[in-house]
């Protein structure tokens, strides 16, 4: 249990939870059981993508590819469906399938053709929304199958699926990241490759694992997205990934790879949705929205790196001998 | 000895750090054209003095005396601008920047129009590389080159800024026995015209040779002041770890046992031209030779690393064939790198997911870790190797050099693996780390594994290995037992021309 709550998870906490204080305080809205459920929804979709970006990024990789990815495969998911009359049934697992294909050729590409994951997924971020957009001449489909929404993005006992579906994802995500062995290896690669090298890692396989996870992962977003308007498009998953690296640097994730945990990514994820919805609430327009996205990021990144000039900073404002800390014997 | 006026002056340093007082009321006095030995274990304050004469720190109080007159440093360029240059152990140069960048980094020459002027770099670079007599090109990028040609770059830097004040920290410790010896010449030759150096070393044989004058500390405080006594080197090592560290190399005899390992003939397009030798159970072979000759790249051979282009390897009997690194740590070999820092250690890992790196496969059912297990042997390697308990919490880049290493060689006491290739394992640990080294060699031996010890420190190879191999450009060109060589033939076989003498070589 120890490494579950590790002081990792601290800093995400406080910042969600002083947040969440901050957007109560400025309007009543935020806490009523309709905008909570409408919270988990929107922060859904994101933080389950961002499970595999965060892992990507454990590695010491990057994936600019899901948004693109999304589009591509709710294109592929509407095709099967409204087209092919492939049952819903069989349709998703291959859609997860798909995904972890992408994933695989990513990191087959990364990994062994020893090109850098921002190269090859900035090429994907391109091609898979080019892709998609060879479905359908273009256009959106809409009316896949009326069980899409009732089962991916329905509730159950009055709450939301895909909080379950987070709750469960999450789950395993920890679970393998601190239990087993690919979670080791992931953080040994991503903390020193010549070093994983030399104790038998098998290096290249472990980074193509990830790059499989994220596939995996972006796919489960991409079955949400569809379910959510029952339909598939290739403008679906705009700057998605963007949003899920930002849930993963707000998270502590380090960029540098090794370091991180993959519960403080769904912190992050939560912070910046809370901080949109109490932006909403109070009626700002978008465009504050995404000026205040960008100030979180910078202010999540900036107290981790300068954790040591801020404690000085605090103690100089309240000096050593104030009565703060002049506490006890 | 101790006549004229110091050209740097400590008077009461001290420097405390949360929890440790790093700096206890230091006085030190470094003279113009003296060489000033500064010893002690690592923690015992000797960095934090590099550190406050360099000017990346302030102490808490205390003076710091330039000619006589208290000056303040209170920054890196404020210690440049006095004429204070520092080798730092851990290299500052920039790998991807060619030498003569490296050398006047900060500082590069300007033509008229603020363009920097390549020919003057260059041309500059060169007459300091030849003042040293290095053979460098100043054009050469500097991290193809190898780690002690690197180490003299950044010498050359402190040269090129015709500093009145060099401060070296461990500048031997990746050098060859050759390029000790130069680097000496250099140092003497700069004392002679005035330049104050002060020299911080782990290789006690090397103070003994170069150093004038000698300040010893211990937890922070000066146990023993410049020029009391003739330096020797027991006196040394007793003032140092403040009592009698007994045998300096506590080898033991193994009665070796079958032939593990047996190389015929190993070439590389590495460097390794003919290297033929067999390894018993429970045996230690040192592969002695210079810089350069080969040693490390025969390690990389029999590795995996690097393909071989002629040879066979023997394994129990068996023939191999690495086509990786997973296939020798797969077969039982292991190997603790030279530079621990860049490929050894996880430094976003605790001691515990360190020791158990090499061994996932074996703590894992069904790809879930046994964590427990981890656990407790973490615990009992801490305790039986003397790790500081603090890298049970902490990730290893919080603790000591010698610790590192121990925990880099635990690693592979944890695993399965029966041949160890140790690359310089006491490079740039103090001596009781050493000694612990060394007995952690002695407990692999024990246990039935067999070791590969590659060192430049010749009385370490010499002390600790059963039998040695000569190496010279790439060649085994004899191997003998340790007891029948002495340290000058090492020495000198690296200045000897390989000729036909490799009747030996199949022993």
């Amino acid at each position: 249990m120890k490494r579950i709550f590790d002081t990792q998870l601290i800093g995400p906490f406080a910042a969600m939870v002083i947040v969440a204080l901050v957007v109560a305080l400025t309007t009543d809205r935020f806490l009523n059981p309709g905008n909570l459920s409408n919270l988990s929804l929107q922060v859904s979709i994101v933080a389950l993508i961002a499970i595999g970006s965060t892992i990507v990024i454990f590695a010491a990789g990057i994936d600019l590819s899901s948004g693109s990815m999304v589009a591509l495969l709710t294109m592929i998911l509407a095709q099967m469906l409204k087209f092919m009359s492939i049952p819903l049934m069989l349709a998703v697992p291959l859609i997860l399938l798909a995904g972890g294909l992408l994933g695989l050729f990513i990191g087959l590409i990364t990994a062994y053709g020893r090109i850098p994951s921002f190269i090859t997924t900035l090429a994907g971020l391109i091609a898979f929304r080019g892709l998609a957009l060879t479905f359908n001449n273009g256009s959106p489909i809409f009316s896949l199958d009326p069980a899409l929404e009732p089962i991916f993005y329905g509730k159950l006992l009055g709450i939301p699926l895909p909080l379950f579906y987070l709750i469960f994802f999450y789950g395993l995500a920890s679970f393998a990241m601190n239990y087993t062995k690919l979670g080791r290896e992931i953080y040994a690669v991503g903390g020193n490759p010549a070093a994983a090298v030399l104790t038998g890692i098998n290096v290249r396989k472990v980074q193509t694992t990830t790059f499989v996870i994220a596939g995996f992962m972006t796919a489960v977003g991409a079955i949400l997205m569809s379910a959510r308007l029952n339909s598939g498009s290739p403008n679906y998953g705009q700057t998605l990934e963007l949003q899920a690296i930002a849930a993963a640097v707000v998270g502590g994730a380090s960029l540098a790879g090794g370091r991180g945990n993959v519960l403080a990514t769904l912190m992050g994820a939560m912070t910046i949705v809370i901080v949109q919805n109490g932006l909403n609430l109070n009626a700002a327009p978008s465009s504050v929205q995404n000026i205040v996205l960008g100030l979180i990021i910078l202010l999540a990144v900036g107290i981790d790196m300068w954790r040591a000039e801020i404690s000085n900073l605090m103690g100089r404002l309240f000096g050593r001998s104030s009565s703060y800390t002049k506490k006890g014997p | 000895m101790t006549t004229g006026t110091p050209l740097w002056e400590f008077v009461d340093i001290s420097k405390a750090y949360p929890g440790v007082l790093a700096n206890d009321k230091v006085n030190i006095k470094l003279l113009p054209g003296s060489i000033h030995g500064l010893l002690g274990e690592n923690g015992c304050g000797k960095s934090t003095m590099i550190k406050t004469l360099s000017g990346v720190q302030q102490p808490d109080s205390g003076q710091i005396k330039h000619n006589g007159q208290p000056v303040l440093i209170n920054d890196p360029q404020v210690a440049r601008d006095f004429g204070i240059a520092t080798v730092f152990q851990e290299f500052s140069i920039v790998p991807t920047l060619s030498v003569g960048e490296n050398i006047f980094l900060g500082n590069l020459p300007r033509s008229r129009f603020g363009v920097i002027d390549w020919s003057k770099v260059n041309t500059e670079a060169a007459r300091v590389l030849a003042e040293m007599d290095v053979d460098v090109s100043p054009e050469v990028i500097t991290g193809s080159l190898s780690v002690g040609e690197q180490q003299l770059v950044e010498i050359a830097k402190a040269i090129a800024m015709d500093a009145r004040m060099i401060i070296l920290d461990e500048p031997t410790a990746a050098l060859g026995e050759d390029e000790i010896d130069r680097l000496h010449q250099l140092l003497r030759s700069m004392r002679s015209r005035g330049t104050g150096i002060l020299y911080v070393s782990h290789r006690l044989d090397e103070v003994e040779r170069i150093v004038d004058e000698v300040t010893i500390l211990r937890n922070g405080q000066v146990v023993r002041a410049s020029g009391e006594t003739e330096i020797n080197v027991t006196e040394i090592i007793s003032a140092m770890i403040g009592g009698d560290i007994g045998e300096h190399y506590p080898k033991e005899q193994n009665t070796a046992g079958d032939v593990v390992l047996e190389a015929v003939g190993l070439a590389t397009k590495h460097g390794v031209t003919d290297a033929s030798f067999t390894l018993k159970q429970g045996e230690v072979l040192g592969l002695g030779g210079v810089l350069g000759s080969g040693r490390t790249e025969i390690a990389r051979a029999l590795f995996g690393t690097d393909e071989l282009t002629a040879g066979q390897i023997t394994l129990k009997g068996k023939p191999v064939k690495f086509r990786g690194e997973i296939d020798a740590i797969r077969a039982g070999l292991a190997l603790v790198p030279e530079n621990r820092k860049y490929d050894g250690l996880f430094f976003n890992f605790r001691a515990g997911g360190n020791i158990t790196a090499a061994s996932l496969g074996g703590l894992s059912r069904f790809g879930i870790m046994n964590l427990k297990i981890e656990e407790q042997a973490t615990k009992d390697l801490i305790r039986d190797l003397e790790i500081s308990t603090q890298a049970e919490e902490k990730t290893v880049n919080f603790l000591s050099g010698g610790n590192q290493q121990k925990i880099v060689i635990a690693r592979w006491l944890f695993s399965d693996s029966d041949i160890l290739i140790l690359d310089e394992p006491t490079q740039g640990i103090d001596i009781g780390a050493k000694v612990a080294v060394y007995n952690l060699i002695n407990r692999l031996t024990l246990a039935g594994k067999s070791i590969i010890l590659i060192s430049s420190d010749h009385d370490e190879l010499l002390a600790m290995s059963d039998r040695i191999a000569v190496i010279q450009h790439g060649t085994i060109t004899r191997i003998v037992h340790a007891s029948e060589l002495t340290h000058s033939d090492l020495v000198r076989a690296s200045d000897e021309i390989p000729t036909s003498q490799t009747e030996e070589a199949f022993v």
